[in-house]
């Protein structure tokens, strides 16, 4: 069994359940190999950097597993199959360091997974109130760099 | 213009960060070893070690292949959105 971390890039053009039902199946496809999947960390839609069969945008799904190697070229086929994916990109964690890296991408998946809706809401309340902070402050020069970096991002 | 950024002293951002991995979804972090058309800037100018410039030419290459880094840039996107999908 080897680390292995499978993303996937569903079409956008299907409705939420269908991709729900899409990444369900591609994780079955993997259990079915013999896989173990660790975590899972949807990433959500999001705008592609290039357009892939004229989409611009797709719903990326990252599956942390462990495999056996000699299974992993029968899941890729079956990806390579599967006509709701625009593209997989599957990644090998094999030294050491790689390993430990694995390790906490999946513990942080899996934090991210347990308490998603109590992370977003503090978030979303701390700019609304530093934002008019930031407008009023008399040091326009310092910060705007600032604010344009932070519009960027 | 990025291409001809001044680099004057040479250090290895990464080693001073001390990183050890990094993640090719991270695409906001890479920001700083791509050129303005999202080349892999040369180690001359950069100054990063040999090391490092190894392990995130493999890190740009694999987000390239997952749609979170563009392989090429056309004049006009050049103008109107540079860095613009990066988070
Ligand atoms: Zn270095």
């Amino acid at each position: 069994m080897r680390n292995y971390e499978n993303l996937v890039i569903v079409k956008p053009t299907l409705t939420a359940e269908e991709i729900q039902a899409s990444v369900k199946a591609i994780e079955e496809v993997i259990t079915s190999n013999g896989g173990e999947i660790a975590a899972t960390s949807p990433m959500g839609m999001r705008k592609l950097a290039y357009p892939i069969d004229k989409n611009e945008r797709g719903y990326y799904h990252v599956i942390y597993s462990s495999i056996t190697p000699s299974a992993i070229s029968e899941i890729e086929r079956r990806f390579r199959i599967n006509e709701d994916l625009l593209r997989f990109v599957t990644i090998k964690y094999d030294t050491n360091r790689e390993i430990a890296a694995f390790n906490t991408m999946v513990e942080k998946a899996k934090k991210a997974a347990e308490a998603p809706a109590k992370v977003e809401t503090p978030v979303v309340e701390t700019p609304a109130t530093e934002a008019p902070v930031a407008e009023e402050a008399p040091a326009v020069e310092t910060e705007a760099p600032v604010a344009t970096e932070a519009a960027a991002e | 213009m990025a291409e001809k950024r001044k680099y004057k002293k040479r250090y290895c951002k990464y080693c001073e960060a001390k990183v050890d991995f990094m993640d090719y979804k991270d695409a906001g972090a890479l920001r700083f070893s791509l050129s303005e058309r999202y080349k892999i800037m040369p180690r001359r100018l950069t100054g990063n070690c040999k090391r490092h410039q190894d392990m995130i030419a493999v890190v740009i290459k694999r987000a390239r292949a997952a749609a979170l880094v563009p392989y090429t840039v056309t004049r006009k996107a050049v103008v109107t959105a540079p860095f613009e999908n990066l988070k």
